[in-house]
């Protein structure tokens, strides 16, 4: 019963992008406001030229997208061991799952204060916030993974002899691997959210703290240019990193359910 | 995500052997974490404001409860969590059905709609800080914001999947358009709706933490963020763990439950339909 995808959208999809750009270019002959509040378009654009030109903008992108790498792959690396341990001994699970619940619970945003105690203002605390938030949901998913696979699959591998290594190499990784990369989609995009969140609090360079800082000064162009950054690297990301991989791996494996 | 390592095919622990034994070996694994992390402070040696211990955690909520703050900020964040959570789900839900209802007006939206999800509300919360300052505005806004799309989105997806057969069918036996949506729209939705619920809930709950870390004065998320300013870490550690227990709460008591009564349900009837 996953719902069936919206066909793919035509040029019309490009007629409400054009309104709210119009209803934002017409606004101010309409209402009064301080300039403040809303920087004409021109004004974004030009202050997106000077950052892409004196490079800010790009160092702020790279920051951020590093952080979120190296957070991804910590968490992952902590996770898929944890995981494996929890799906195949089910004393380890039950020993585990309150814990792991409770803490999954917590997981990301909640954690920066204390991060920020324990290693300052900058990369470990948005690292640290990352790692944490993709290790819950990668853990979940991988002991989803091994879950799922059929015991006749288990009964086929054992029956042809594997066991120890070759029963996790041939039949346990690859079949949590599916449900893990499924689940890579969400886990990023809890991942990006905790990423811009703690970069606000905890930063000192990147997309967050470009656009938090800029709220003191009072900058609603450099608020806008990071929001729309933030949508469009979202976007980029989730098109051609996140999709692709879910088409070529589960897709062709035939274990995408329609 | 926000399952919590419910493992699929496991049901809940019930008064069998071994749901006892399963309680007993969870507990276990609860009471051996608070002891390892109580005997390795001495170990460690570093001052409460680094490392509180779990005595100086309950120390610090007999403090808060005693003072009266617990209960408050407590009620406070549940109020600004469910009154999003609400209007979110209704602002989401009206509006899928009204764009879902014509394939035009679905995609020539739907891009729209996906652009400003992916500017998740984090990244709104400055800019609503310029417009209506540090409060109950701003988190207000953020989690309408970020329980809306998702139940638009899947609202939306949920209605054009209704069986078009189906809907023929009443239309020929003289429904009106209200009977069209009670009885063919809503049910084929009904899925997506819970879908988009759950997700909502979960980005909502990190979401409001996140908001009143930013912008409030009171609540869970400032307990949270001020314990550390003020060196009161034992304070921050009491918010995070209260802010775990609720979640656990919510999504045992209430979200689980629905989606039972709902999702497998109705998703299983929906599917038997179309394959009719």
């Amino acid at each position: 019963m996953s719902p069936r995808p919206l066909p793919t959208p035509t040029w019309l999809g490009t007629l409400p992008f054009l309104a709210v750009l119009l209803g934002w270019w017409l606004l101010p002959m309409l209402v009064q406001y301080p300039p403040y509040m809303l920087p004409s378009i021109g004004a974004v654009l030009e202050f997106a030229r000077e950052s892409i030109v004196d490079g800010t903008l790009v160092r702020n992108v790279l920051a951020s997208l590093a952080r979120l790498a190296a957070g991804f792959v910590i968490g992952m690396a902590l996770a898929v061991p944890l995981g494996l341990a929890i799906a195949l001994n089910r004393h380890v699970a039950d020993m585990a799952r309150p814990v792991l619940s409770f803490l999954q619970a917590i997981a990301g945003i909640a954690w920066v204060p204390l991060t920020i105690i324990w290693f300052g203002i900058g990369n470990g605390s948005v690292v640290f916030v990352i790692a944490n938030t993709i290790f819950f949901a990668s853990l979940y998913n991988t002991v989803l993974g091994v879950q799922s696979i059929p015991t006749s699959l288990y009964r086929a591998v054992r029956s042809h002899g594997g066991r120890g290594v070759a029963l996790l190499t041939n039949l346990i990784l690859p079949g949590a691997l599916v449900q893990l990369l499924l689940g890579v989609r969400t886990s990023m995009a809890y991942g990006w959210r905790a990423l811009v969140a703690s970069e606000m609090i905890a930063g000192s360079s990147g997309l967050g703290y470009m656009t938090m800082e800029a709220v003191q000064w009072q900058r609603t162009d450099t608020i806008i240019l990071g929001m729309i950054v933030i949508g469009l690297l979202w976007v980029v990301l989730d098109r051609t990193v996140f999709t692709v991989i879910e088409r070529r791996t589960v897709g062709r494996w035939g274990l995408l359910q329609r | 995500m926000s399952e919590a390592l419910a493992l699929p095919g496991v049901a809940p622990a019930r008064l069998t052997r071994r749901g006892v034994g399963r309680f007993a070996k969870g507990s276990a694994g609860v009471l051996l974490l608070l002891a390892a992390w109580q005997l390795s402070v001495p170990l460690v040696g570093l001052s409460p404001y680094f490392y509180p211990a779990p005595s100086d955690v309950v120390a610090a909520f007999v403090d808060l409860m005693r003072k009266g703050i617990l209960p408050v900020y407590f009620l406070d964040s549940m109020g600004r969590y469910f009154a999003g959570l609400a209007a979110g789900a209704l602002l989401g839900v009206a509006g899928g059905v009204l764009i879902g209802l014509n394939r035009t007006v679905a995609l020539t939206l739907s891009p729209l709609l996906r652009f400003l999800f992916a500017i998740v509300e984090v990244a709104w919360i400055p800019i609503f800080v310029v417009w209506f300052g540090y409060g109950w505005k701003t988190i207000l806004l953020a989690l309408v914001y970020v329980v809306f799309f998702p139940v638009l989105y899947n609202t939306l997806v949920g209605v054009r999947t209704a069986p078009q057969a189906l809907v023929n069918a009443l239309r020929s036996l003289g429904a009106n358009r209200v009977q069209v949506l009670r009885y063919a729209i809503l049910p084929a939705a009904l899925p997506g709706i819970i879908t988009g619920l759950r997700v909502g809930a979960g980005f909502a709950f990190r979401g409001l933490v996140f908001a009143e870390i930013v912008a409030a004065k009171t609540g869970i998320g400032y307990l949270i963020f001020e314990g550390t300013q003020t060196q009161q870490t034992a304070r921050t550690i009491v918010g995070m763990v209260v802010m775990g227990l609720t979640w656990l709460a919510i999504d045992q008591c209430y979200l689980r439950p629905i989606e039972r009564a709902t999702i497998q349900r109705w998703g299983l009837t929906v599917d038997a339909e179309q394959r009719a």
